[in-house]
Parts: C-alpha cells; sequence; structure tokens
C-alpha cells in the first residue's frame, strides 16, 4: 500500500483581476511509498509547489482526494490537519525560513512548542537532531551568525525534531551555492538511507541524483518520470497536453 | 519551548513596538485612573463633609401651619400642632434598621421666651447631641454643665449686654470644620453670666461666636429643663439626624423613620455639601465620559498596531501553521503578547494616574486631601488594561489564525 496517495487531484485558482478559473493542477495521481526519495521536477508555474503544499496538507485540492498513511487529509478538519502536519511532515522551506529572535536550538524545538513534553525532553530531543545535522556546536546561535549552508542544517534538524514519516522539501538548495547545496544534499541522502521518506521539489537537476524516481510536471499535469539516471528530454508542450497521465501505482 | 517562549521571544524582538503600545495603554488607563482616583478622593471628602456637618435629616410635626424659623427651616407652629413631637419619639427613631447609621440624634424644643425683658427665640436641647451636631460652634466660656446652665447666640448676648469690648481680627486659617472658614473671627469677653428667663435665674456657661446663622440670636438650654420652663414637659418641635449617609441612601433613613413616625414629618434637608456632591456626581459622570473616549482611542491604537504586525509577521506565522501549529496556538500566542504589554501598560497606567491625581488634587481639595492607594485601583487599572487589550486584540487574533498558511508559505 503507497505511504503517500495523490489520486485524482485537480486545482483551479480563481484569478484576482477577472474572476476567470486558473487550472493549476489537472486529475493528478502519484503514489509514494514509504522510504522512498521522489523529486518532482518543472519549469516555475509548473504546479510543482501547488503540489507540494497539497500534500503538506495546507491547500485543499478543487477535487481528489489525498491519502497519507491511510488518512484521507482532506476529510480532516482545520485544526486536525495541524495536527497532521505536525505529526506527520517536516517541511523544508526554500529560504529556511527560521525565525530570526530564536537562536538555533530554539528554531529546532518549535514544531515541539506545543507538544506534550517536558522543557528537558524538548531541548534534549532538539540538541540529538541537531548533533546529526553536524551543528551541535552552534545551538545557541542566532540564525544570522550562521552561514547559509548552516541555515539549511537548521531548517532541516527543525523539520525533523518531531520524528515525522515524511519530509517535504521545496527547493531547499536554492538559494545556496553549489557546495553548501551539496552538503545540505547530502544530509537528505543519509537521512534517505535511514528510511526517511522525502518528497522534494526543485528545478535542480543535480539534486535529483540521489533520488529514486524524478516526476516531472509542466502545466499541472504530471509528464512523465524517470529514474535519476535517465533524465527525461523536456517534451514539447503539445506533445505533453496530448499524452494521457502517467499513474504513479 | 513553549508558545510563551515565542511570544516572548517576540516581545525583546520588536521592543520599540512592544514599548509603544505599552506606552498608549497606560495613557489610557492612566487617564482613567487619575479620573477615578480623582473623583473617589473628592467623593470620600464630601462624603465626609455630610457626616460632620450638621443635619441632614429633619424631623418636624406633621402641621400645615408655619409658623417659626429654624436653621433655615421652616418649624410648625407650636399652638395650632395638632401631633407633636414627644421624649418617646427618639427612641423610635433608634428603633429602624438602619439606626446603626445614625450618627446624632438632636432633639429640640422651641419657644419665645421673655429673656431679661426682651423677646427672644429659646431652645432646648440635648447639649451633648447638638455640640457633636455643630461642630463649628466656637464658645467663648465653658460647656453647660448643670440645668440650668445656657448657651447665649452671640447677636442675643450683644443686644442684651452679656458681651462686652467685641473687636474683629483677622479671619482665621482654613481648619477641618470650614463652617466659618474665612469670616473674621470676633473677640470678646463675657460682661455678665446671669440672665432672667421667664422670671429664672440662669447661669450663662458660654457665648457662641458668630456663626451668620439663626443660633446668633438664639438661647440654648437643656431640654428637660427649657421643657418644664416653657409649660412643654415631653414635647418636641424638631429632631436633627445626622446619618452617616456615605454608603446609604438617605432617602432610606427617611423612610424608615417616617414608618416609625407616621404622625412627622421627616425630610432630607439639602445643604451645600449636598450640593456640591451632585457637582461631584457630575464631574464624575464626566470623567467616566472622558474615560471612556480615552480607551476607546487606545483600543483603536492597539488595534491598528496588531493588524500591522499580523501583516507584519504573515510568513512567520504561516511558517507556524505549516509547522503544526493550530488556529488556537497562534490566536493565544498573540493574545499572550498583548496581555504582557497590556500587563505592563496597566500598571505603568495605574502609576501615572496616581501620580497625576496626587498631583491635581490639591487644586480640587478643601482639606488638602491626598489620593490613597488603593489595591483595588490597581487591580481595575491592570484587569482594565487586559481586557482592553485583549477586546481590541481579537479580531487581529483571528484573522491571523484564519491566515492560509499555503498563501503564507508563497511568500516563502
Amino acid at each position: 500500500m503507497a505511504f503517500i496517495s495523490i489520486e485524482s487531484v485537480s486545482k483551479a485558482y480563481r484569478d484576482q483581476n477577472d474572476g476567470a478559473a486558473v487550472q493549476v493542477l489537472s486529475d493528478l495521481n502519484v503514489a509514494i511509498t514509504e522510504g522512498e526519495f521522489v523529486c518532482l521536477m518543472g519549469p516555475s508555474g509548473s504546479g510543482k509547489s501547488t503540489v507540494l503544499t497539497i500534500v503538506g496538507a495546507m491547500n485543499r485540492p478543487t477535487s481528489g482526494k489525498l491519502f497519507v498513511d491511510g488518512i484521507d487529509v482532506y476529510a480532516l478538519s482545520d485544526e486536525r490537519r495541524a495536527d497532521f502536519r505536525r505529526e506527520y511532515i517536516g517541511f523544508v522551506f526554500q529560504q529556511h525560513h527560521l525565525m530570526p529572535y530564536l537562536n538555533a536550538l530554539e528554531n529546532v524545538m518549535l514544531p515541539l512548542a506545543t507538544a506534550r513534553l517536558s522543557a528537558r525532553d524538548k531541548k534534549d530531543r532538539a540538541l540529538r537532531v541537531l548533533w546529526r545535522v553536524g551543528l551541535s556546536d552552534k545551538a545557541r546561535r542566532l540564525p544570522n551568525q550562521l552561514s547559509g549552508g548552516e541555515q539549511g542544517r537548521v531548517a532541516i534538524a527543525r523539520a525533523l525534531v518531531n520524528e515525522p514519516p515524511l519530509i517535504l522539501a521545496d527547493e531547499p538548495t536554492g538559494t545556496l551555492d553549489t557546495k553548501t547545496g551539496n552538503e545540505v544534499m547530502e544530509l537528505f541522502r543519509r537521512l534517505n538511507a535511514q528510511g526517511q521518506t522525502i518528497f522534494m521539489v526543485t528545478h535542480n537537476h543535480e539534486n535529483t541524483a540521489l533520488a529514486h524516481r524524478v516526476l516531472h510536471i509542466r502545466d499541472g499535469v504530471l509528464v512523465g518520470e524517470s529514474p535519476h539516471d535517465q533524465e527525461m528530454a523536456p517534451l514539447p508542450v503539445d506533445v505533453a497536453a496530448s499524452r494521457p497521465h502517467i499513474v504513479f501505482d | 519551548m513553549r508558545i510563551s517562549t515565542i511570544a516572548l521571544a517576540n516581545l525583546k524582538r520588536r521592543k520599540g513596538k512592544a514599548l509603544f503600545l505599552s506606552l498608549g495603554i497606560a495613557i489610557g488607563i492612566g487617564t482613567v485612573v487619575a479620573l477615578l482616583s480623582l473623583g473617589t478622593s473628592i467623593q470620600e471628602e464630601v462624603g465626609a463633609q455630610l457626616d460632620r456637618f450638621g443635619a441632614n435629616i429633619l424631623i418636624v410635626p406633621q402641621s400645615n401651619s408655619l409658623a417659626l424659623d429654624y436653621g433655615g427651616v421652616s418649624v410648625p407652629g407650636v399652638a395650632f400642632d395638632v401631633h407633636q413631637l414627644k421624649n418617646e419619639d427618639i427612641q423610635r427613631i433608634r428603633e429602624i434598621p438602619y439606626h446603626d447609621r445614625l450618627a446624632i440624634i438632636a432633639p429640640k424644643v422651641l419657644s419665645a421666651a421673655d429673656v431679661d425683658g426682651q423677646q427672644a427665640l429659646l431652645a432646648g436641647v440635648d447639649f451633648k447631641q447638638e455640640l457633636k451636631l455643630r461642630r463649628w460652634w466656637r464658645i467663648i466660656g465653658q460647656q453647660p454643665e448643670q440645668e440650668e446652665d445656657v448657651l447665649v447666640g452671640y447677636e442675643a448676648a450683644r443686644v442684651l449686654s452679656i458681651i462686652k469690648d467685641p473687636r474683629t481680627t483677622a479671619p482665621a486659617p482654613p481648619s477641618q470644620h470650614g463652617a466659618h472658614q474665612g469670616r473674621p473671627d470676633v473677640q470678646f469677653t463675657l460682661a455678665r453670666n446671669q440672665l432672667r428667663i421667664n422670671g429664672r435665674e440662669h447661669h450663662v456657661a458660654g457665648v457662641i461666636g458668630p456663626t451668620g446663622g439663626p443660633e446668633d440670636r438664639m438661647v440654648f438650654g437643656s431640654l428637660t429643663h427649657v421643657q418644664q420652663l416653657v409649660g412643654k414637659p415631653g414635647q418636641l418641635n424638631v429632631i436633627e439626624v445626622s446619618a452617616l449617609c456615605k454608603g446609604c441612601p438617605v432617602e432610606d433613613i427617611v423612610a424608615q423613620i417616617s414608618g416609625k413616625l407616621p404622625h412627622a414629618k421627616v425630610s432630607a434637608v439639602q445643604q451645600a455639601v449636598k450640593a456640591r456632591a451632585e457637582m461631584v456626581d457630575r464631574l464624575t459622570r464626566f470623567s467616566a465620559v472622558v474615560g471612556v473616549v480615552v480607551l476607546v482611542i487606545g483600543a483603536l491604537m492597539i488595534f491598528t498596531t496588531m493588524m500591522a504586525s499580523v501583516v507584519e509577521r504573515t510568513k512567520e506565522i504561516g511558517v507556524l501553521r505549516a509547522i503544526g501549529f493550530r488556529r488556537t496556538h497562534i490566536i493565544n500566542g498573540l493574545l499572550l503578547e498583548v496581555a504582557i504589554v497590556s500587563l505592563i501598560g496597566g500598571a505603568l497606567g495605574w502609576a501615572a494616574g496616581l501620580g497625576a491625581s496626587w498631583l491635581a488634587l490639591p487644586y480640587f481639595s478643601e482639606t488638602g486631601l491626598r489620593p490613597e492607594l488603593h489595591p483595588a485601583l490597581l487591580l481595575f487599572a491592570v484587569s482594565a488594561a487586559m481586557l482592553l487589550g485583549m477586546l481590541s486584540s481579537i479580531y487581529p487574533a483571528l484573522r491571523a489564525s484564519k491566515l492560509d498558511p499555503s498563501e503564507a508559505v508563497r511568500y516563502i
């Protein structure tokens, strides 16, 4: 059984200027098994971030369903979906988005703020994760006292501290130079090797090298998948549109 | 790490805004505290004056005929009264439910009398009660002790040549009594101490200094003695009652006495102090209106600041929602920040308000009154500030909690 199952998901937005419906995703079907490292690639505006927010239980699809670990995510109430995000998902954002007024340790502890754990347990858990990402010696530093790569690692630690079964990453190396980007990707590789399911949105081909599968999206439609060593050639738009959707099951 | 940690860290980061918000709340609450403190202090002063100065309830026989005048209030004619007040009525008054509020009960019998060949108004009084009631009387000589001792009003004493060498001196300094405050003081000595009233010799114990009131023209003797002297044993013309009415409606006491004395006319006396109390009431109402306006302005300021803060923190709130914060967690966090700021603002406002009233009170008080440090006022200031902060922040907090995390994350 798939750990994540995206079933016939479509998403349309209402254009704020003329009120017309803008179709962002069309009949998306994806299945991801536990422990997989899956990358979603596509050009800007192709809908990949929308897919990520839908999988992240933050963006209700216009139609279709999302199941994670057998849970019909969008059948949950808004507050229960917040609980779901806390328990199931670790987010890594492109800009890292650490709280500038909290130090690295406090940023990592942030998802535990509402957990019923003692202060000591929260701190121990956050320190362990910081140690895993190699930053235990910089726990007291504020984000602006850390390098870009270190900030990325703190963001990953924050995503891991709740021990979620799924990591969602949105262009995690987008703002990093090649060397620090590689450091962050190496961290993802190690995590995946330990059994962590990772779903990453990227437009960087190099990042896909570590993935088990790479999904390609264009104009809101999945246009194919390839293993990381079989990069798909971009398809002409008209061909992509006429091609039957590939169901990953 | 708890939600409170985030709230405190946020306040530390935005010290300037937090301080601005606290000061805004402090100004609003401070204004209200100052007005309340002033109002309360002046009311207390007026209340104390009400209790101290004279009667506030007058009891006279039920009659339509008016013959004698006493204390600015008409007393029914003695000769035609159908229902006389009696000595026993004093005991009945003491039996009303509000009896513990009755500070002074001063009965009187009044009659025209022949005093050394001249007609004068003779009053029989219970000196012990009367002197408590007329605290502003300045007696030259001694207080009456014997049955036949009398006190003579200044004008009567002058006409009857009881005093000599009267001379006017500078006004007396303001006193606690305040009754003859600012009035020139008159110094004199007694020329004689014997007086013939209705053919009987009496001893003049003392002369009452000029008051400007009707007592200046009267002679006062002990109640039972005068009742016998004028042939009205056990009869009374008027009973004055001073009730401690700071915390009770005088009308209730009037009603209770009326119930006990159906044959008497009981009325609350409207005195100058009473008029001042009304003025203070108006001042209090005006203060309340000003206070409400200031608080509304304060609430709007908090509202706009919090709305701006929510917009500024859209991204941050989006991240918190994305990592699993519930709506209630977002609301709690924001309201906690406001609560801390309001707490500080309320305490500052309390201190500032008391300071302001401390400075302003001498301009409103006649007795050099100082505001009291009421713990309840501190509690009020802090509670009002918290309530103000919370109410003004509910909408911004709700709006923050309803931010669509995916929309917020689009900024990311």
